[in-house]
């Protein structure tokens, strides 16, 4: 047990946990809007399209993180402007914008001269070099994220449920919708950082997924995703650190290992219900 | 003759520029109760959205004489996503407007009127059930909740009765008729026969629409306005349905 917690005498890992849980919050909180309107595959297509904003900020030397947060908060509008219109298929239009960011990064990964130390850490995320400012970043945009949940919960829970009913009642669905898109792509950019773009989407969909089972209320649905993405990523990075794994990996892989076996203890409790009966 | 609620002129319209609808006129009036029929793909759905303003026109116009009315509106079964995290209480709530469209929360006098109107549905135990694990029955119930929780002037009810059992559908006809004596009701089956009944007169929509003041069809008027409702899949019109027993 000290050996567990005398790690924490290293100010890394003291900020790679609060990175952890912090993100997991606000993957809790973004994530459960994405998995409750089902566009997981959407959030995909914005994660990897920032891709190419990485890219495009290496090669022009400016902040990859800046380059990153343009790309996916302009898929993210684009999107959402083309499944409002619904003229274009919707899965179409977003399979090129991720092939096509991931492509540019690619390229302007290589057309930049020299050499390029952090393309790995965007694919698979460096939580252990975390810094202040960053954790920072992560805590406004929790108690943003928090706050306008707390004034904003019915349009935006309604514009997605049910947008159509939403404008017959006066609720500006478009922007709320608009809104969210941008937010979406916000914290998807801003946890690159800790997991990477490979597994980024994990964060906002396997907890989710798992608080589900508890309950089908959007309310209860993110605090129990956050606890539950607080455990598996906690536990994660604790493996990482004893076996000497990636992080970004590690992470994910407990997550859903957490989720298997909670599904598992269901399933199980359901047969010996029925049998039961 | 009163005023009309909603009046529609030679309304044309459809999706991209694909035309759904054709020329229609109707009149909505406040003691309205109009039954909607015709096939699938009709256009029955589209008339809705026409009617409530979230769907743009080609050609012709639509207007509220009298002002906009409250309305009222259960969407079709099929644009329900059942399966979001949303409680029975949560759906009814959406209803109702928030007093103040900058800090959007509802007040506590318009909590304790969505637990009423959960009450009179006999809902209550069902208020924090999430709506995927209700019934059909139940779901439609809660969806007329939610459309008749603003006391609306105009009601529209796109096809109820679908995933319903027959008791509930005949329960739920029963509530509409409570309602019907001081609101217009737009109801919309595909199902001919369980509307006629309680319907004042009969709108058939197939591309155009006709209007039939009477809740009366007969074959030969049926074959004229070219609007074979499910007829067709269910073989010939059981007559006692058709026309009441002139006895
Ligand atoms: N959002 C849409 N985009 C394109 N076409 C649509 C859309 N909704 C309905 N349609 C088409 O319009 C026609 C009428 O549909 P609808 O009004 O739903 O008919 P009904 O309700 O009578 O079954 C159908 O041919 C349908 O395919
Ligand atoms: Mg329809």
């Amino acid at each position: 047990m000290t050996e567990l917690l005398s790690i924490f005498e290293y100010q890394f890992f003291r900020h790679a946990m609060a990175a952890a849980v912090l993100t997991s919050i606000l993957a809790a909180m973004i994530g459960t809007y994405i998995v409750s309107r089902k566009i997981v595959f959407i959030s995909g297509g914005i994660t990897h399209a920032s891709f190419g904003g990485i890219g495009m900020a290496f090669y022009m030397g400016l902040n990859p993180f800046f380059g990153a947060a343009v790309f996916a908060v302009l898929t993210a509008l684009g999107i959402e402007w083309i499944s409002s219109r619904g003229k274009v298929r919707e899965d179409s239009a977003i399979a090129i914008l991720w092939s096509l960011g991931m492509a540019l990064g690619i390229i302007f990964v290589f057309l930049t001269p020299g050499y390029t130390p952090n393309l790995m850490s965007f694919l698979f995320g460096s939580i252990l070099s975390v810094g202040i400012a960053e954790l920072q970043l992560l805590l406004i945009f929790c108690i943003f994220m928090a706050l306008f949940y707390l004034v904003f919960y019915r349009p935006v829970v309604y514009s997605a449920f049910d947008p159509e009913f939403s404008k017959i009642m006066g609720i500006p669905v478009a922007f709320y919708r608009y809104i969210m898109a941008v937010l979406i792509a916000l914290a998807i950019v801003i946890s690159i950082r800790t997991v990477g773009i490979i597994l980024v989407l994990s964060l906002f969909t396997i907890p989710q997924i798992t608080a589900m089972l508890f309950t089908r209320s959007f309310a209860r649905i993110i605090p129990l995703a956050a606890l539950w993405g607080i455990i598996g990523s906690v536990a994660g990075l604790y493996s990482a650190y004893l076996f000497d794994i990636p992080t970004g990996a590690a992470m994910i892989f407990f997550l859903t290992l957490q989720f298997l076996v909670i599904k598992g203890i269901f399933l199980i409790r359901g047969l010996l219900i029925r049998t039961a009966a | 003759m009163s005023t009309p609620l909603v009046k529609l002129e030679k309304v044309s319209t459809g999706y991209d520029s694909k035309a759904v609808l054709r020329d229609v006129s109707l009149e909505i009036h406040p003691d309205d109760f109009i039954g909607v029929i015709g096939p699938n793909g009709g256009g029955k759905t589209t008339l809705v959205k026409v009617i409530l303003g979230i769907l743009p026109l080609f050609k012709g116009r639509v207007t509220f004489p009298s002002g906009k009315p409250k309305t009222g509106y259960l969407p079709q079964a099929s644009q329900i996503d059942r399966t979001f995290p949303i409680s029975v209480k949560e759906l009814v709530s959406a209803g109702l407007k928030a007093p103040n469209g900058w800090f959007p929360r509802l007040s506590r006098k318009q909590r304790q009127k969505v637990n009423r109107m959960l009450e009179e549905a006999g809902l209550e135990n069902l208020a924090s059930k999430p709506i995927g694990e209700l019934s059909g029955g139940q779901l439609q119930k809660a969806f007329l909740c939610r459309a008749l929780i603003n006391q609306p002037q105009l009601l529209i009810l796109d096809e109820p009765n679908t995933y319903v059992d027959k008791n509930f559908e005949q329960e739920l006809y029963a509530w509409l008729k409570k309602l019907s004596p001081d609101k217009a009701i737009m109801l919309i089956s595909h199902d001919i026969g369980t509307i006629t009944p309680m319907v004042k007169s009969i709108a058939c929509v197939n591309g155009g629409l006709h209007y039939h003041p009477s809740n009366q069809l007969t074959e030969e008027v049926m074959k004229v306005y070219n609007c074979p409702v499910d007829v067709i899949a269910h073989g010939p019109i059981p007559h006692r349905v058709l026309k009441t027993h002139d006895s």
